[in-house]
Formats: C-alpha cells, structure tokens, sequence
C-alpha cells in the first residue's frame, strides 16, 4: 500500500507550481483574460519548458502521477489553459488533446485554440473538433466555446477514465488553493475585535469545506491507480470521482465565498477569478445529476468494486 | 501510489468470512439483543477467533497475537464491523483496553488482563461520561477519596455500554484538584462485582445493553488498579479516544448494506426509481471517500505520523456517512415487496443500521468536538 504519488511525480508537480508562480501566478490568468489571442503561445510554450507534452501518462505510470501532479498545480493558479484535456489525448490518434462531452452540448473551455482536438462522448464515440465556437468574451464564458463536431469512431471507451480523471486534479488544485486562501483570510480579518477565525460558526463551516477536499484528494489518487493498473471498473472510478469533486467544489467555493465576504466577489481578490474559472470543470461535460445518473448505470446491480460491492 | 493490500489481507478476509459463515447466524445482528443466544453467538465466535490468534492479531506473540500488519487489522475491523460486530462487546477489550494496559499497565496487571481478553473471555465497559460531563469529559466529578492505602470512589458515570454484562471497569475518577481539570484525573481498573457498584439499564432506541447508568456509592478501590500515574490519567484517556475515532469501521457496514441492496430487491430494482437508484450509487462513492479517508489515518499511524486533523475528517465524514446511507436503504428497504429470507433479512439489517446510525455523530466524541479538533489544526500556524 502507497497512499501517495512517487516523489518524482510530487517534485515534478511542485517544481511546476514554481515555474508557474515566478511567470506571475495568478496573473497569468487575468494578462490571458486580457489577451486572449496569447494564452495559447504564453503559456502553452511555458508548459512546454516543463517538459509537459512529452509525458505520455496513457503508457507510463509515473508519466501518469506527473501529469496529475501538473493539473493540481495548474488547477492552484486556475491557469486559463487546457493542460489536463492535452495530457489526455488519445495515443491512437494524431491530435493534440481530448475532451469529453456531452452529446447534447458538446462544449470546452478550447476557443481560440489553434490545436487538433479530438472529443469523446461517455459512450466511447470518438469525433474530430471542427470548430469551436466561443460562446462569449473570456469574461463571462471562460474561454468555453461550442463544439462542431465530425464522427471518427467509437473506439474510445478505454480513453474515458484518464480524461475524466485529469480535470479532476485540475479541480482539486484549485480547491486546494481556495482552502488556503480561505483560511488566511479568516485569520486576517478583523470583526468585533477579533480574527473571525476565532468564531466557531466560521470555524465549522472551514471543516466542512476540508472534508470535502481531503475526501477528493483520496478519491483522485484512488482512480489514478485504477488507470495505472488497469482496472477494468477504471471508468466507473473516474466518474465516482468526478461525482465526488463536484459535489467538493460546490461546498467549497460555496463556503470560501461566505467566509470571505463581499471582497471575494472583487477582481482584486483571486478567490473570485479561482471561483469563475471552476465553473467550466464542474458544469462540463456533465454536472452532478447527469454524472450521477451515468454512473448509476454503468453500476448497474453491482455496484463500485469495493470490499463488498462489484462482486467482491 | 498503491491500494492493493496484497494477497496476505485478502487471504485473511476470505478467512474471516469463511469463519463467520460458519460460525455466526446468517440473521445475527450484534451481540446485544433481548434474545441471550446473540450474546453467547459472539462469547463463542470470540473463542473461534481467539483460537486461530485472530482475536488479538495485532498484539504481541507472548500475549496471544501474531503482529499483524495495519492493514491486517484494518480489514479484520471491517469485516466485523461489517458482519454486525460477531466479537460483541470485546472489540473494546481488543481495540483499546488490552493495548492500553500493554502500555501503561504493571506486569501484574498485564498477568491479570491480557490473557482473559485475548482469550475472548473478560467484558469491558467503559466509565468515563457522566451526567455534567459529555463533551467536556475533564469536567467530571467521579471523586476517589484517599481511605488508608485505597480509594472510596462515589459518583454516578452514564451512557455505559455493555455495563449489564462487564467484568470490569475502565473507570476515570478524580483522584485531585489541580490548577487545570485535566489535572487530578486517573484511570481504575475496577472489577464491576465489587460491593457499591449499582448498573441500571436505560431503555433506548438504539437497543438493550447500549446504554447504562453506573452508581458507585463509597466503592474501595486500590493501588494495584490504577492504571500509570495518579493524577495524570487525563494523558491516557487522550490515546484511547485517539484510537476509539478510527476504531471503529462504519464505512464497511454501508459498503456492505449499500451493496446488498440490488440483490435484496431482486427484479423489483429495476423498477427503483432513477433518482433513488442515483442516490446509492452517490452513498456508494461516499463510502468508497470514507473509507480512505480511514486509510489514509491507518498509513500515517504506521509511518508513526499523528494529525489529530486527518482522524476528526475521517470521523465526520463517516458518521455523516452513516446516517446518510441509512436514509437512502430506508428508502429501498421500503420498495420490497417480494419478502423472501434474503429481503427479509436485508429489511432488518438496514432497520437496525438506520436505528444505530442515529447516534454516530453523538458516539464516541460528537461531530461537533470533532470539528472543533478538525478547525484547530487547520487554523494552526503550519
């Protein structure tokens, strides 16, 4: 039993967040906002500094902790860029990176990308991205677009599970970060003479939110060594965590929100940004009641393999 | 990263469940019922598990275990905590009373203890809350007064499980008064025969022997049962209630319940409506994140690492667990209309689970108190 990614992989994701931070962290987002034409060079060339699109995590496990790794740190800048859906792309074809979608609102946060995208349904139907047709300005739509699609095949099935997974890191990341942002706020804010840190009303809804991210945190690792294995349930995994983070990320951002005040509704603070640039990972390509119910049938009468379910 | 326990945990679990087959009713649920043969069941399947070194296994050899590994223990507590719990009252005298007299107890007290609890043979209960003092345990008032070289202990403790039916007391008692009420307080092991001590039981609804109120009136107790220091038992009963909040695996009685669902229902699951049918696959997911939210307190433990923090997060996220499942496999449970043994059984498995879980954020430490610990940890300078 190893409960934690190989050390490589945690140095690799670290010496990313690093990397990230000293070409301006949070910054990065608001310049792409401002920007949009340049998000794809700026920070596609500084992943690719970082030697992130020559992990092949379809093929080599620790290539695969490495790319988790790197989505978390993304994720802890909510760094405006695709990296978790390029770390996916399929190894049987010639594109740049995957995306999974809905078939009723094939979408992803991809407009403006001048890559080769590939998108796959749940039910493993694999189609080449013709377009992608921004729904807005990055302000308001996060660089999410509507997708024109072109059916390849329905070869994709084994493909699901690690692009379900890797934008799950990503979220987590962002959690993580809004965890911290969250508990130096109450311990700064001053009301009625005190930290409210100080006020279990504030400190009960902080728990809450841990628990939730604590809880991810496992799960994601968990369905990462399902991929790296090769569990045949890797699929079911995937989407028992991509549940799990939604549900994460809504009592999260739901409390880091309260506890911040009306300040973390405001440009200046980068709970705001981290809160907005969520919004694609938890609505696409399924929120939780579509999530739910997909996973609901693909279990079937057996259940998630556990110590008793999945025929155990 | 890893989840595999490996062949030899596996082994084990088929054993267990081998054993339990056997040896334990397919209807039991827990050793504490109006009917005396659930209670023999588990005194008798105490012996089986005894016998094969399993009762005890993470005890040392010279005691009665074999070493096992915590991931060893961790699937013998699941699997009965799964099984409705077929040890009975003796996962306490496993869990926490034995390995904390392995610590801090005399070799007397060892010679006396360990054996008839690694035997399956001795019933603790515990007497620590009492009426005044719930979650503020240090507040009690349970005086020992010193009476030549004893103590005459007078005071009433509450909510005692398994009191009706125990050898023996693990008792907190004020022995002083210091400058802080976590001062002054130590641990007797007390023989419950003993001349003053009155048990009534409460009737409740989590079912017989759960809960009791304990009178002691001038009982005498003496210096080769306090277990480590006078005036310093506050320190042990910390470990004991460190312990208590993994030690039991409530996770695995959902995962168990949760599972046997489809097959209970038979072709009437089809007929479930999706919403109810999402509802479990969502308790299934919690489950599966409760149960390694365990997992990662158990591996931190072995790399003798502890973060008060991760074993509060893994409680609230358990107990919320809990009750949450209850609801939902109350729910299916009310779908069955085909009553053959298997759904009948799997009704009255999920009733009493719904009735349990009432308590499971109150038990052992309230959800509150443990949010408390979870926010003083986050909010501590790293």
């Amino acid at each position: 039993v190893n409960l934690d990614l190989g050390p490589e992989a945690l140095e690799y994701g670290a010496t990313a967040r690093r990397a990230l931070e000293a070409a301006g962290g949070d910054e990065l987002l608001r310049t792409a906002e401002r920007e949009p034409e340049r998000r794809d060079d700026v920070i596609g060339s500084l992943l690719a500094a970082l030697g992130a699109w020559e992990l092949t995590p379809r093929e080599h496990p620790e290539e695969l902790e490495a790319a988790a790794a790197l989505c978390r740190s993304a994720g802890s800048v909510a760094l405006s860029y695709p990296v978790a859906e390029r770390l996916s792309r399929s190894s049987d074809l010639d594109a740049d990176g995957l995306i999974v979608v809905s078939d009723a609102n094939p979408a992803a946060p991809i407009a403006g990308s001048a890559l080769r995208w590939t998108a796959l349904d749940a039910e493993g139907r694999r189609s080449a991205v013709t377009a992608c047709v921004p729904t807005g300005p990055a302000r308001t739509s996060s660089f999410v677009g509507r997708l024109e699609l072109e059916p390849l095949d329905d070869r994709g099935a084994g493909d699901l599970a690690l692009a379900v997974v890797l934008p799950c890191w990503t979220l987590l990341g962002m959690l993580d970060r809004a965890l911290e942002l969250v508990r130096a706020y109450v311990l700064d804010r001053q009301q009625f003479g005190q930290p409210i840190a100080a006020f279990q009303g504030v400190q009960f809804q902080l728990t809450d939110a841990e628990v939730e991210r604590a809880g991810l945190e496992e799960l994601a690792k968990y369905a990462l060594w399902s991929i790296e294995v090769g569990r045949p349930e890797a699929a079911d995994d995937a989407l028992a965590l991509r549940l799990a983070a939604i549900e994460a990320a809504d009592i999260v951002f739901r409390v880091a929100h309260q506890l911040h005040g009306a300040i973390g509704f405001c440009d200046e603070t980068t709970l705001s940004w981290l809160s907005r640039y969520s919004g694609p990972l938890r609505r696409l390509p399924f929120g939780p009641a579509e999530t739910g119910d997909l996973l609901m049938r693909r279990l079937g009468r057996s259940g998630l393999v556990g110590i008793f379910g999945g025929g155990s | 990263v890893d989840f595999d326990m490996g062949e030899e945990v596996a082994a084990l679990r088929r054993e267990l469940r081998g054993l339990i087959a056997d040896h334990v009713p397919a209807d039991f649920l827990g050793a504490f019922t109006d009917d005396p043969a659930d209670l023999a069941t588990a005194q008798a399947f105490c012996r089986t598990l005894a016998e094969r070194g399993l009762l005890c296994m993470a005890w040392p050899t010279e005691w009665g275990g074999r070493d096992a590994s915590l991931w060893e223990q961790t699937a013998l507590r699941e699997e009965m905590w799964a099984h409705h719990e077929p040890r009975g009252a003796q996962y306490m005298g496993v869990n926490w009373v034995g390995p904390t007299i392995l610590r801090h107890g005399t070799p007397a007290q060892q010679q006396l203890h360990l054996p008839t609890i690694s035997s399956g043979a001795a019933i603790w209960c515990q007497g620590f809350s009492e009426p005044d003092s719930g979650s503020d345990l240090a507040s009690l008032r349970m005086a020992a007064v010193r009476d030549g070289d004893g103590w005459r202990v007078t005071g009433q403790k509450i909510w005692t499980s398994y009191a009706t039916m125990a050898q023996w007391c693990f008792l907190l008692a004020r022995t002083s008064t210091g400058e802080r009420k976590q001062q002054g307080l130590t641990i007797f092991l007390v023989p419950m025969s003993r001349e003053g001590i009155e048990v009534r039981p409460i009737a409740n609804m989590l079912g017989p022997h759960h809960l009791n109120e304990v009178f002691f009136d001038d009982v005498w107790v003496t210096p080769d049962e306090v277990l480590g220091r006078l005036d310093e038992g506050w320190s042990v009963v910390q470990e004991v209630l460190a312990f208590e909040r993994v030690g039991i695996a409530r996770y695995a009685r959902c995962e168990r319940l949760l599972a046997w669902a489809p097959g209970a229902l038979g072709d009437e699951w089809d007929s479930v409506p999706a919403e109810l049918r999402s509802r479990w696959a969502r308790m299934l997911v919690h489950a599966r994140r409760a149960r390694l939210l365990a997992y990662r307190v158990v591996d931190l433990q072995g790399q003798g690492r502890v973060r008060p923090g991760d074993a509060a997060a893994y409680r609230i996220a358990v107990t919320r667990l809990d009750q949450e499942s209850a609801s939902v496999l109350m729910e299916i449970a009310g779908r069955l209309r085909g009553r053959d043994e298997n759904a009948r059984r799997f009704v009255r498995a999920v009733e009493d689970h719904w009735r349990y879980a009432q308590a499971s954020t109150v038990a052992s430490g309230s959800i509150e108190m443990q949010r408390i610990l979870l926010s003083r940890s986050l909010l501590a300078a790293p």
